[in-house]
Formats: structure tokens, C-alpha cells, sequence
């Protein structure tokens, strides 16, 4: 091993041995706060947690020892198990802090049903005097779906051409221009579009637009990888040919490229498509329209036949969809 | 004679270390089929790649038909390599189009790019296309994607794209290593006829002695990135081909 390598290795060892230890002593000053009310100062876990991480791993065993260094000779002896020890406490404590901090209780599951009755029967008995109004809603959900996807293929098709590294000609031009179109659809993906859907509600209104506006975004950018990863992906030989030709990048781009992942394009355009509509529910929640906004309503006015047949709907249509777009897909895998 | 393919002092260093081509000095002449030899890892693939710049190459002088390949850049690049035409052991066909497209794109290098996505509506060029599928026996197979056809075939569209080009040189990296022995002969009358009756000069890496002998003009052999062989297929004896292959290898005939 390289001397260097095996410095960074140690401060990643003792790094990870301290937070193992801060964590754990965290808990359990949470745990000792919840259940007895006395507040543990944060300094009290720090200092313990650094002592205890400090001292287990310079007897060597510690976790990180194990994980990080294991060429590193250990104890021997009873104590040698001990990381094992302390990976099952970090194990459980972990657990029991979960099941208090979510506030887990049995008791109500098992006895409070009849709380959710109404919704219940309401679901059974769905009232389709609104049927004429909840299917209006739900096609502004779809067409909002489609829309979004639609706008977002062309976008992302041009996009991820100039986010595949292999199609990025390794100059300071061609570096920039990759890392600065990855970096804006990671950072735009890792936004859900719930979030889009609550800034664009402001932006432009609440109603289908801002839930448009907001699946597209969120479209663009995933899409933008999944296409970028396929381009990634294809054989290079092809395209080497066609460059041997003296064709120019872009006759190399549509003639050596494109052909290889028009079918998986598709694919993953309809299985956007199928994510889509099934986030244009969740996105109307939050202001984007459509059949999520008049589902919202109706649950706030507790009027649980108008949420029954919403219900229905919503279901019928993620189903159809699934199959539908299962199916296509299909399809395209034997082209 | 015409002196059509001139390196030198040819120097590759990939970004790894490895140093492919250490000084080819060379000249072939117009008209010759020049066979490339050596071991796995020689350099042959490297070499001829560097000919058509799919690698820059390091250091050292390329002309090919009075061009200087090295020093050209965009247009001028481009307008070389259309002349060089490259055939591959892998086809490199894209395989979801058919055989006639595929022919289409050996003439990119000659199109705009409006004219390129227009292909199928210019009749001249889907003549020549045709005309070049009817040289390698495969007229028939015009509207077939390229993925339904046997190895053989496939080279054979190969082998008409590059027609397409109307090249002056061929560089063919292994044509017939993942051939049968009876569908790699046929793959080499075409390069040889090619050749003869056009006159393109020809530069092919083999692995089979007995295939350099009948279709070669001359041998080159490589071997650690240097020529250590350079002359006509006949004066390969079985001393000069331990030399190229070193001391424990044995001819093997295929055919
Ligand atoms: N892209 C690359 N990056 C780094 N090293 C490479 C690359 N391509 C080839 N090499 C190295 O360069 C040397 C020559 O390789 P080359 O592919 O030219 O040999 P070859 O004679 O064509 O062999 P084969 O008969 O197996 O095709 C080898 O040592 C190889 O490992
Ligand atoms: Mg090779």
C-alpha cells in the first residue's frame, strides 16, 4: 500500500470511528431526554463520543478499523468482537430511536378503525353524480402528463447529447460544457416535483399550468440522464465508422448515434409519460390542478363519496397506464 | 511508381504510458496490397488508425496522396478521410438500419448535411449504393437491416460503404478475424479485386499467414510498436516467422 494512500485511509478510519461514537451517544441522550425529560448538553455527547471512538480505535477495535484497515493486525481475545458489539448497539439504538421518533403505536392501529369509516364506505359508495366533473379534472391530469412529457423530449434529446461523456471530446470546451449540463439535470432531478410544482403555483397561479410547468422541469432533467446514459452505452464501433467516412460531428451524432437509441428513447419517453401521470396527481396536491386539487378539496370538505369516486378514477387510470405503456414498451424491445 | 502512403518516424504514446508505435518509418506505393503481421499487442490496429487520425498520433509525419494527414484539421480532415476508406473485424454496420443506408452513409464525407438526411430521395446516390451492393453479391439484401445478415454479409456492406467513398486507400483493421475460413477467403477476393480492377491501394492486418500469401503484394510485420519485416509475402520462411511471432510459435494453416 502507498503511504499516502494509507494516511487518507486512517483520518477516514478515526473520522468515521468519531462519528460512529457522536452518533450513538446522541441517541442516547435523545432516548434519556424523551423518556426521562433530563436534557443532556451537546458537549457531554461530543466529549463521550470522541473518547469512546478515540480510544477503540487506537486498541484497534474499533469498526472502521475493521472496514477500513484490515490488514491491520487486531486484538485478539474476547474483546476482539468487540466492533461486532458495537455495530449491533448502533443497530439497535437506531431502531429504538426510529420507533419513538414515529411515534409507533400498536394500540391505535388495532382499536381506532372505526375512525376511518367514513372514508371507508365512502369508497364503496362512490357518488357519481360528480363523475361528469371528476372526469374533466382527471383528463386536465393526463393531458397536463403528456404535455409535460412532450415539451420535455425535445429538450432533453439535444441536452443529453452534450451530457454523454463519450460523445464530449475530452477539451476544456468539451469537459465544460458536460460537467456544467450534468451537474444542472442532477440538481434539477434531486428537486422533486412536488417542490417545482409549489414554486410554479406561485409563479404562474395554481391550476394544470403550474403542474405542467413542473413535471416538464423535473422531466427534462431525469430525462436528460436516462437518454445520456444510453448514449453512453452504445457501440462505439459504428460511430467510429461513420467518422472514418469524413462525416461532420453531427452527421457522426444523427447518423452513428441516433439509430442506436431511438428505441430505447422511446421506451423510457413512455415510461415517463406513465410517471408522469401518476406524479400530476400528487403534484395537484400542491397547486398543480387537475384531479389532485379536486381530490384535495373534497378530503378538506370531508365529503368522502366525491373522494370514493376519485379514488376509483385515479386507480383505474394508473392501472391502464401501466398496462398500456408495459405493453408499448414491449413492443419496442422486439424493433 | 506513385508513392501513395509515406510515415515518418511515427511515434503513438497512449494516455496510459504504453508507448504502440515506437518510429514507423514506411512508404507504400499506389497499387499495393500491403499485409499488416504481428502478435496481439504489435500495434497494427494502433498504426492503422493513425492513419486516418481515429488516433492522433504522438509524433511524426503522415502523407498520404500528397496530403499531409497530421497537420489537417476540420474540412481538411475530413476531405482526406473520405479518400481513406476503413474496414473493421467488428463491421461496425449500424444494425438497425438496412443494408442500403448503411451503404448511404459511406457517401457523408461528399454530403451537406441537409443533403445526408435527404439520402433515399436522391436517385444517383441510391444508384451507386445499389450498384456497389451488386459488387459484393448482395443487391438482393438492399432493404434488410444489417442485424439479419451473417458475418460474411455484413462485411460485405462493409465493404460497399467503403466502395461508396470512392476511396484511394482501404484500411481494413483484421477484415476477416471473426469469419469462417471459407467466408474470409471470399471477403478477401473482393479487397483483392478491389485492387486489382480499381487500383485502390490496400492496407489489411492479418492474422493468417496463408491469406497474406495469396492476397498480399507485400508483408510488414510488426512487432513492440517497430517494423521487423518488410518485404514480399514469399521470403516469410519459417526463420522470419519465428522472428515476427517469436521462438515457440508454429505455422498453423488454416484452409
Ligand atoms: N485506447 C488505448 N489506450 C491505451 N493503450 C492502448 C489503447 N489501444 C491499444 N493500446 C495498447 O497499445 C498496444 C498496441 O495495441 P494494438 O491494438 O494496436 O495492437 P494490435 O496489433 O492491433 O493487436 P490485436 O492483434 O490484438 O488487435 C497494446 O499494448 C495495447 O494494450
Ligand atoms: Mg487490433
Amino acid at each position: 500500500m502507498k503511504k499516502e494512500n494509507k494516511f487518507k485511509l486512517s483520518l477516514q478510519a478515526i473520522l468515521t470511528d468519531l462519528l460512529f461514537w457522536i452518533y450513538i451517544f446522541g441517541c442516547v441522550s435523545f432516548l434519556i431526554n424523551h423518556w426521562f425529560e433530563k436534557p443532556i448538553p451537546s458537549s457531554f455527547v461530543v466529549i463521550f463520543g470522541v473518547a469512546v471512538g478515540l480510544i477503540s480505535f487506537i486498541l484497534g477495535l474499533s469498526v472502521a478499523r475493521k472496514v477500513f484497515l484490515p490488514t491491520i493486525r487486531t486484538a485478539k481475545k474476547w474483546y476482539k468482537s468487540f466492533w461486532g458489539w458495537s455495530v449491533f448497539l448502533i443497530l439497535l439504538i437506531t431502531f429504538v430511536v426510529g420507533w419513538n421518533l414515529v411515534e409507533v403505536d400498536l394500540y391505535k392501529l388495532f382499536t381506532k378503525f372505526q375512525n376511518a369509516g367514513g372514508i371507508m364506505s365512502g369508497i364503496f359508495n362512490p357518488n357519481m353524480d360528480i363523475l361528469i366533473i371528476c372526469l374533466t379534472a382527471l383528463a386536465e391530469t393526463i393531458y397536463l402528463a403528456l404535455l409535460a412529457t412532450v415539451f420535455a423530449i425535445p429538450l432533453a434529446f439535444i441536452l443529453s447529447f452534450f451530457a454523454a461523456r463519450n460523445l464530449m471530446p475530452r477539451t476544456f470546451l468539451g469537459n465544460t460544457v458536460y460537467i456544467i449540463v450534468r451537474t444542472i439535470a442532477t440538481v434539477f432531478r434531486s428537486i422533486e416535483a412536488i417542490v417545482w410544482a409549489i414554486i410554479f403555483s406561485v409563479w404562474v397561479g395554481i391550476g394544470p399550468f403550474a403542474g405542467m410547468l413542473a413535471l416538464m422541469i423535473h422531466s427534462i432533467a431525469s430525462l436528460t440522464k436516462l437518454y445520456s446514459e444510453q448514449i453512453e452505452n452504445i457501440d462505439p464501433g459504428p460511430v467510429e465508422a461513420i467518422k472514418a467516412t469524413g462525416a461532420s460531428t453531427l452527421q457522426i451524432w444523427i447518423f452513428g448515434v441516433v439509430p442506436q437509441i431511438i428505441s430505447p428513447y422511446l421506451a423510457f419517453t413512455i415510461y415517463r409519460w406513465d410517471i408522469n401521470v401518476r406524479m400530476a396527481t400528487i403534484v395537484g396536491f400542491v397547486g398543480g390542478g387537475g384531479i389532485g386539487l379536486l381530490l384535495l378539496q373534497q378530503q378538506q370538505l370531508l365529503r368522502w363519496q366525491n373522494v370514493g369516486i376519485i379514488i376509483w378514477l385515479i386507480a383505474a387510470v394508473v392501472w391502464i397506464m401501466d398496462m398500456v405503456s408495459a405493453k408499448v414498451r414491449e413492443k419496442l424491445q422486439e424493433m | 511508381m506513385k508513392s501513395m502512403i509515406e510515415l515518418k518516424n511515427l511515434h503513438k504514446v497512449y494516455a496510459t504510458g504504453t508507448h504502440a508505435l515506437k518510429g514507423i518509418d514506411l512508404e507504400v506505393n499506389e497499387g499495393e496490397f500491403c499485409i499488416l503481421l504481428g502478435l496481439s499487442g504489435s500495434g497494427k490496429s494502433t498504426l492503422l488508425r493513425c492513419l486516418n487520425r481515429l488516433i492522433e498520433p504522438t509524433s511524426g509525419d503522415i502523407i498520404i496522396d500528397g496530403m499531409d494527414v497530421v497537420a489537417a484539421k476540420g474540412k481538411k480532415l475530413r476531405h482526406i478521410r473520405r479518400k481513406i476508406a476503413m474496414i473493421f473485424q467488428q463491421f461496425n454496420l449500424i444494425k438497425n438500419l438496412s443494408s442500403l443506408t448503411n451503404v448511404l452513409t459511406g457517401k457523408l464525407g461528399y454530403s451537406s448535411l441537409v443533403h445526408s438526411l435527404t439520402f433515399s430521395q436522391h436517385k444517383d446516390d441510391v444508384k451507386t449504393a445499389l450498384e456497389n451492393l451488386r459488387r459484393v453479391g448482395l443487391k438482393e439484401f438492399a432493404e434488410k437491416k444489417t442485424r439479419n445478415l451473417s458475418g460474411g454479409q455484413q462485411q460485405r456492406v462493409a465493404i460497399a460503404r467503403a466502395l461508396m467513398q470512392n476511396p484511394k486507400v482501404i484500411l481494413a483493421d483484421e477484415p476477416v478475424a471473426s469469419l469462417d475460413p471459407a467466408t474470409a477467403d471470399s471477403v478477401m477476393r473482393y479487397l483483392g479485386e478491389l485492387n486489382k480492377s480499381d487500383k485502390m491501394t490496400v492496407i489489411c492486418s492479418l492474422h493468417f499467414l496463408s491469406l497474406a500469401r495469396k492476397y498480399g503484394t507485400r508483408v510488414v510485420a510488426l512487432k513492440d510498436g517497430k517494423i521487423v519485416f518488410d518485404g514480399t509475402p514469399k521470403e516469410i520462411d519459417e526463420k522470419k516467422f519465428k522472428e515476427i511471432y517469436g521462438e515457440d510459435a508454429e505455422e498453423v494453416e488454416i484452409r
